[in-house]
C-alpha cells in the first residue's frame, strides 16, 4: 500500500499528464457541443456517436494501409490519412442527421429535436455494436512509437505529446476559422441572434450546416487520437467520452469556445487526479470507474456555485 | 441578500454529499481488503428449502431437452460459444433407449441478472438437466431458481469459492448444483506458486473485475501469494467490464515497479489493458500473468504484440477422451482438431454433458417408448459420476465441486498459446 501522500512528484506528474492527455480529447469532443448549442439551442446528443464514426473511419483506413505491418515514416502517412477520412466521415454523419433528424424540427417546440437527438444517438452506436460488429470491440494497431520526454519529474511519452499537441493544432484552426473568417462570423452572427442576422442577408441554414460540420470534423479527430492512444474502438463508445464532453461543455459554459476548451482539460484532469487524490486516504481502494463518479460531482459541484459555467454567456433576446 | 442564502444553501448540499459519499466508500470497501482467513468464504444457505425435483415425461419419439446456459451474445461470447458447441458435440450419435438428444441453448449473458432468466426460460422448455450457467455472477444468482426447480445443473466454467457449501451437501442447499472445473482457490494456489517460485517475482500489482469471478480469483491469490512471501504492492485496482482507459492505473502500476502484473478478468478488457500497458516504456517489459478468463483466442487477435510473452494458468487438463472431445468439436464447427485447444473450458463442458448423459442412461425408464425421468434419481446419479473424460477423470465431491485439481500453464510465443512445462519459463 502507497503511504499516504508519498506518492512521488513523478507519479502526480504522470497523471496529470494523463489527465491532460484525455482532456485533449474531450475539448474537441466539446467543441461540437458548444458550437451548435450556442447556434440552435439544441443539445446534439448524437455528436458522440459522430465522434464513433471517426474512430472508425480512422481505423479503416489505418488498417487498410497495412494495420500492424506499418513503420516509419508509412506511420505518419496513415494518421495523416486517417485523420483526414475521420474528419470526411464524421462530417458526412453530421450533416446526415442535421438535415434528417433536426433541421424539420426547427420550429417545433425544444424537446422534439431533443428527442430527435437522443433517438439518433441511440440508433447509432446499436446499429454499429449489434448490427456490424456484435458487440465486439476493435483494436487500433499499436504503430505509433514508444519513447518518452523528461523534463524533471515529468515525463510525456511520443504518443501523449502528439495526442495534445494536434489536439491544439486542430482547436487553434477552429478558433482561426471562427473567429477570422467570414464563415466564422457568419457563424458567431447567427449564434447571437438567428433572425437578425437573417435579416442581415446571412444563409442560417448555411451557417448551421458548417457549425455542424466544424464540429464534427473536431470530433471526428477526437476519434482517430482516441483509437490511437487507447486502442479499443466499439459501437458504444460515443456514450461516455460524449456524456464528458458535454458536461465540460456545461462546465466551460455552454456556447463558449473557449469554455469548452478549458472544461475539457479541466474535466480530464479532476477525473484522474481525483481519483488518485482520494485513494491517497487510507482505507481507500475506489476502482477505476470512480473517475467518473469523481468527474461528475465535479460538474455538481461547480454549477451549485456558478450554474452558467466558468465562461457565462449572454443570454440571447428573444423578439 | 440572496447570493448569500444561494452559497449557504450550497455549501450545506456540497457537505452532505461528501459526507454521504465517504460514508458510502468506507463502508462499500471491506470486501477489497483481503483475507477473511477460513475455509468457509462467505457461502450462504439462509433461507434454504429443499429441491422440488420433479418427474420428466419424454413422450414418444420425442428428443430429450438438455438445456445450456452460456454467454452467445457480447463481450464473453468468444468463451460462451465454444462451451455451448462443446457441450452439443458430447451428444454426437448418442440416443438414450432411443430418444434423441435436443439442446436448448440460452443466454446469460455471463452477468447476474442473465442466470435466472436463462434459467427461468429453460425451465419452461422443460429440460431435464442443465449444463451451465457459464460465469460465476450469473451461476450464483440461478442457484435458487434451479433449486427450487428440480433441475440439476453443471457449470463447466462457474469458479467462484462459495458457490459450493464446503461443508458437503449433508446440510443440504442447492444440490442440483454441480461443476466440473477446478476453483479459482486452486487456480490461484497455483499461480502463486508458479509466480513466486519459477518467475521468481517477489511483488505482484492485482486488477480485477469487479464482478464475482475477478474479485474472488484476485483474492484468492493475494492470499496465496502473501503465504509463499510475495508481497502485493500498489492497490489492487478493480475495474467493470467495457473499461477501456487503464492510464490511470498504469501511472499506479509504473510506481509500484511490481515485478509481475496479475490481472483477474476476462480477455476484452485484458486485450485494452495489454495494449495500453505496452504502450508505456516503462510497463513495457514488465511480466504479466492472467487468470483463465483471459486465455481466448480473442486476445491473441485483439492484442497481436501486445500479449508477446505473457503468461496464463488453465485449470484443468486433458483427459482420455480429448482427442474424440477434439474429433467432434471440429466436426460441428467445420474447423481443426486443434480449435479445440483454443476453446476454454471446453473439455469440462463436454465432460458436463456427457455426465448428463451418462446419468440419463441409467436413470431413464421406458414404457412402451415413453420415457420417465425421476430428477432426484438424476441428481443422485449425477452425483456418482466416475468417468474418464476429455477434461480428466470426472468425479464429483459430495458438496457438487469436482474432485481432484490441476491447473496448466501457457506462455504467449509467437502469437500462438504455448503450453509450458512443470517449472518452465
Amino acid at each position: 500500500m502507497t503511504p499516504l501522500f508519498l506518492s512521488t512528484a513523478e507519479f502526480w506528474a504522470d497523471q496529470a499528464v494523463n489527465g491532460l492527455t484525455t482532456g485533449s480529447i474531450y475539448a474537441l469532443i466539446a467543441l461540437g457541443y458548444t458550437m451548435v448549442y450556442g447556434i440552435l439551442q439544441l443539445i446534439n446528443f448524437a455528436h458522440g456517436e459522430v465522434f464513433m464514426v471517426g474512430a472508425f473511419a480512422g481505423y479503416g483506413v489505418v488498417m487498410g494501409l497495412g494495420g500492424d505491418e506499418l513503420s516509419g515514416a508509412m506511420v505518419a502517412v496513415a494518421i495523416l490519412l486517417a485523420l483526414l477520412a475521420a474528419g470526411a466521415a464524421s462530417g458526412a454523419t453530421a450533416l446526415t442527421i442535421e438535415r434528417i433528424a433536426y433541421r424539420p424540427l426547427r420550429r417545433a417546440p425544444r424537446l422534439a429535436p431533443l428527442i430527435s437527438a437522443i433517438g439518433v444517438s441511440v440508433f447509432l452506436s446499436h446499429l454499429v455494436d449489434d448490427g456490424f460488429l456484435d458487440g465486439q470491440s476493435k483494436y487500433y494497431p499499436l504503430i505509433f512509437p514508444t519513447g518518452d520526454i523528461s523534463l524533471g519529474p515529468v515525463s510525456v511519452s511520443y504518443l501523449q505529446l502528439f495526442l495534445m499537441g494536434a489536439s491544439l493544432l486542430m482547436m487553434g484552426a477552429l478558433y482561426w476559422v471562427v473567429q477570422r473568417t467570414r464563415v466564422g462570423r457568419a457563424i458567431r452572427a447567427v449564434s447571437e441572434n438567428k433572425d437578425n442576422a437573417s435579416l442581415m442577408g446571412i444563409d442560417v441554414d448555411r451557417a448551421i450546416v458548417i457549425t455542424f460540420l466544424l464540429g464534427a470534423i473536431m470530433a471526428g479527430f477526437a476519434g482517430v487520437l482516441y483509437g490511437l492512444f487507447l486502442s479499443a474502438i466499439r459501437g458504444s463508445m460515443g456514450f461516455l467520452p460524449g456524456v464528458k464532453a458535454f458536461t465540460a461543455a456545461v462546465l466551460g459554459g455552454i456556447g463558449s469556445v473557449p469554455g469548452a476548451v478549458v472544461g475539457g482539460y479541466l474535466l480530464g484532469l479532476t477525473e484522474t487526479v481525483g481519483r488518485e487524490l482520494l485513494n491517497e486516504i487510507p482505507g481507500v481502494n475506489l476502482p477505476n470507474e470512480w473517475k467518473d463518479v469523481v468527474a461528475f460531482a465535479v460538474l455538481v459541484v461547480v454549477l451549485i456555485f456558478r450554474p452558467t459555467g466558468i465562461f457565462r454567456q449572454k443570454e440571447t433576446k428573444r423578439a | 441578500m440572496r447570493i448569500r442564502d444561494h452559497r449557504s444553501l450550497g455549501l450545506a448540499l456540497l457537505a452532505l454529499v461528501a459526507l454521504f459519499s465517504l460514508a458510502v466508500v468506507a463502508c462499500g470497501d471491506d470486501d477489497d481488503k483481503g483475507s477473511n482467513g477460513g475455509a468457509t468464504r462467505g457461502f450462504s444457505a439462509a433461507g434454504y428449502k429443499a429441491a422440488g425435483y420433479k418427474a420428466y415425461t419424454i413422450e414418444k419419439d420425442q428428443p430429450i431437452k438438455i438445456g445450456i446456459s452460456s454467454a452467445l451474445s457480447g463481450d464473453v461470447k468468444g468463451l460462451g460459444l465454444p462451451i455451448a458447441d462443446s457441450a452439443t458435440v458430447a451428444a454426437d450419435g448418442i440416443t438414450i433407449k432411443g430418444h434423441k438428444i435436443e439442446f436448448v441453448r440460452e443466454d446469460d449473458l455471463c452477468k447476474p441478472e442473465g442466470g435466472p432468466a436463462a434459467a427461468d426460460r429453460l425451465i419452461k422448455a422443460n429440460v431435464v438437466a442443465v449444463v451451465g450457467p457459464i460465469c460465476s455472477g450469473g451461476t450464483r444468482a440461478a442457484l435458487k431458481v434451479y433449486d427450487e426447480a428440480g433441475l440439476t445443473h453443471i457449470s463447466p466454467s462457474a469458479t467462484a469459492g462459495d458457490l459450493s457449501n464446503p461443508q458437503g451437501r449433508a446440510e443440504g442447499p442447492y444440490v442440483t448444483f454441480f461443476r466440473v472445473p477446478v476453483l479459482n482457490a486452486d487456480e490461484a494456489r497455483e499461480q502463486a506458486n508458479y509466480v513466486y517460485d519459477v518467475l521468481k517475482a517477489k511483488t505482484a500489482f492485482v486488477v480485477f473485475d469487479t464482478d464475482d469471478y475477478g474479485k474472488d480469483l484476485s483474492q484468492q491469490f493475494q492470499e496465496s501469494f502473501k503465504k509463499k512471501g510475495g508481497k502485493i504492492v500498489g492497490q489492487p485496482t478493480g475495474y467493470e467490464k467495457k473499461q477501456s482507459d487503464f492510464n490511470s492505473v498504469i501511472a499506479n502500476i509504473k510506481q509500484a515497479k511490481p515485478d509481475v502484473i496479475y490481472q483477474a478478468g476476462f480477455y476484452a478488457e485484458a486485450t485494452v489493458f495489454l495494449q495500453q500497458l505496452r504502450k508505456d516504456n516503462d510497463t513495457k517489459n514488465i511480466r504479466y500473468m492472467g487468470g483463465d478468463g483471459v486465455k481466448n483466442d480473442e486476445l491473441l487477435t485483439g492484442a497481436k504484440d501486445a500479449a508477446e510473452g505473457i503468461y496464463l494458468a488453465l485449470p484443468g487438463t486433458l483427459g482420455s477422451e480429448f482427442g474424440a472431445f477434439a474429433k467432434k468439436y471440429a466436426a460441428l464447427t467445420k474447423g481443426k482438431e486443434s480449435d479445440a485447444e483454443g476453446a476454454t473450458f471446453g473439455p469440462e463442458s463436454y465432460d458436463a454433458a456427457a455426465a448428463i448423459l451418462k446419468a440419463l442412461e441409467k436413470v431413464a425408464k421406458d414404457s412402451g417408448g415413453k420415457l420417465t425421468i425421476d430428477g432426484k434419481a438424476l441428481n443422485e446419479a449425477i452425483l456418482k459420476s466416475d468417468f474418464a473424460g476429455a477434461s480428466g477423470q470426472v468425479k464429483f465431491q459430495n458438496n457438487g465441486d469436482r474432485a481432484g485439481a490441476v491447473v496448466r500453464f501457457f506462455k504467449v510465443q509467437g502469437g500462438k498459446y504455448v503450453q509450458l512445462k512443470a517449472n518452465e519459463k
